[in-house]
């Protein structure tokens, strides 16, 4: 345990600017002049070696500061995402010291009855324990298909995991605390501290509207598949509200905030998880005001298996499955195409575990003769919604990218 | 006589002694004052807080980093994966300050659009005016890291094909 803790301690090395010219072999020229707080951590990975914290190398980065890396999709194809595989998308520096017995989670607000205080151990032990499979989506999944490209980390298929949460109902401690009538949203804070080294600057602090936070599954966890939660997915305590874009579940939860009005913290305003209004031509620069916060995400789907690019020998039928997910709604059907959306055949499809858990889908396929297939999957929501096969709406930072996952195979 | 004599000895001792203490105070007197003048930061604690530091404050034109040539390859400079051209190093030292430079390799935009993310930067993530290195990053950016259109749904990229 004291081991575990030193490491994560330790977990963010710093490379002096020394080391790094040493190293690296860059001169810099007039060093003195170089502030020595600047330190060049582009290079972080080659000078240290250095690999995402508890992570699995197998996980694609797009970025190591702050870290965000997401996942191979061949490597979502467990029911449950195994923890060292889930995405990271981190916004700022996690925390790295952690103190479970002073960790507190305060609730307050000008909508809350009274301002309260939980220790991790009242929270664990004054309220009923609950565990919900739930999946997290980036809202920017999927965001290097745009054209023109939208800015920030440009993320494939992989921002996706579906974990198997344990933790508290947020309504339950929303209702220990009090909500006064006037309660529309709520916000949350955390201890990941902002990129420019300001510590009195809040590097991210979203929220959703009382609806959304006193539904069953929002939970305050503090357990992903029954460990601890990993550093980089908000050790020792985050919100998880599933079907979301994940970004309104907030890591290293230190507190909340019950709010008579939207809630404004960063990156709930400007541009920051907001899709236009009304649909726009590609590249429109869309004024703030016109911009809308996302809320559900939208039907999506990806083949888990087999992992594109597989050779298959003549006349052998094989097995092709995934997972499909609706954001607060369920997955009706999953249809496949083997001809570039000619023609359609129908897959077998469980039920979730529980509300906001991704759906199993599966079907055997025979590829005709030889040749290049491509392997298209499409679900519809409950509602009649699909996935398109090109891609959706442009919006100016690149969110809600649902079209069709694709993998490529060939008869031999 | 002896008397006077052991005196006069116990004098030359104090008065020893006296200029040895004088030397070593004078001693540390210089060295702190070097150290003050030359090296201010030596025991302060670093400043984490880069919001708040200028480097406009420091001439452009002196700030350059040379890179080393076993370090490029086909034009890409290896450690950070920047392609090198007129400015390379204006944004390993300004945009590496405080992100990792994957998150220039991987976006791409116009001369506009790379100016949005700068003044985005400068509004909301605490970045300083870039005076003068402004150009220069700009410049780069738009030559070397400019959108290419493609189209509403790309080609399947294969790396591996393999028996299943």
């Amino acid at each position: 345990m004291s081991n575990k803790k030193n490491s994560r301690r330790n977990f963010i090395t710093k490379s002096a600017l020394a080391a790094f010219t040493a190293l690296v072999g860059t001169k810099i020229v007039y060093g003195a002049n170089f502030p020595a707080e600047l330190e060049p951590i582009g290079l972080d990975e080659t000078v240290d070696g250095e690999k995402l914290p508890g992570k699995s190398e197998a996980l694609t980065i797009l970025n190591h500061k702050p870290w965000n890396a997401e996942t191979p999709t061949h490597l979502l194809d467990p029911e449950i995402t195994p923890a060292n595989l889930m995405f990271v998308r981190n916004n700022g520096i996690p925390p790295t010291e952690f103190d479970l017995d002073t960790w507190t989670l305060t609730i307050e607000g000008e909508a809350a009855e009274q301002k309260k205080v939980f220790t991790l151990k009242e929270l664990y032990e004054n309220f009923t324990h609950y565990t919900y499979d739930l999946t997290l989506e980036c809202g920017g999944n999927g965001r290097s298909e745009f054209n023109p490209p939208a800015k920030g980390n440009q993320w494939g298929l992989g921002a996706v995991a579906c974990t198997r949460w344990t933790g508290v109902r947020l309504k339950d401690v929303l209702n220990a605390v009090g909500l006064k009538n006037s309660a529309v949203y709520i916000g949350y804070y955390g201890a990941d501290t902002h990129l420019s080294g300001d510590t009195k600057k809040v590097v991210i602090s979203r929220g959703v509207p009382i609806k959304k936070a006193m539904e069953d599954e929002s939970l305050i966890a503090w357990a992903m598949n029954g460990e601890a939660i990993p550093v980089m997915n908000g050790y020792p305590l985050r919100l998880v509200m599933g079907g979301w874009p994940a970004s309104v579940s907030g890591k290293w939860l230190t507190k909340i905030v019950i709010r008579d009005k939207e809630h404004d913290g960063p990156k709930m305003g400007g541009q920051s998880y907001r899709v236009p209004k009304y649909p726009v031509p590609p590249g429109t620069k869309v004024p703030d005001e016109d911009m809308k916060i996302i809320e559900s995400m939208p039907v999506k789907s990806i083949v888990t298996y087999p992992k594109t690019g597989a050779i298959i020998a003549k006349g052998q039928s094989f097995e092709v499955r995934g997972h499909a997910w609706a954001g607060d709604l369920m997955v009706k059907s999953v249809i496949v195409s083997l001809d570039f959306g000619v023609t359609w055949q129908k897959c077998e499809l469980n039920p979730p575990k529980n509300r906001l858990a991704w759906q199993r889908w599966r079907t055997e396929i025979t590829l005709p003769s030889y040749g290049y297939y491509e392997i298209w999957a499409r679900a519809m929501d409950e509602n009649g919604t699909v996935q398109p096969m090109i891609l959706p709406g442009w919006n100016p930072k690149g969110y809600l990218n649902n079209a069709c996952h694709r993998i490529a195979v060939k008869q031999a | 006589m002896t008397e006077k004599k052991e005196i006069y000895q116990q004098a030359i001792k104090q008065a020893k002694r006296t200029i040895s203490w004088a030397t070593l105070l004078i001693v540390v007197a210089v060295i702190f004052t070097i150290q003050l003048t030359y090296f201010p930061r030596f025991f302060s604690a670093p400043n984490e807080n880069i919001s708040a530091l200028d480097t406009s404050a420091i001439d452009p034109m002196l700030a350059t980093m040379n890179l080393n040539p076993d370090e490029i390859e086909n034009g890409i400079h290896i450690p950070t994966g920047l392609i090198v051209d007129d400015g390379v190093d204006q944004v390993i030292m300004t945009c590496g300050a405080c992100h990792s430079l994957d998150l220039v390799t991987q976006n791409k935009a116009d001369r506009k659009g790379w100016k949005d993310i700068i003044v985005w930067m400068q509004e909301t993530q605490g970045l300083w005016d870039l005076g003068e290195k402004e150009e220069v990053i700009l410049t780069y950016l738009a030559k070397n890291y400019a959108p290419v259109d493609e189209g509403r749904r790309r080609n399947i990229e294969i790396i591996d094909w393999y028996e299943l």
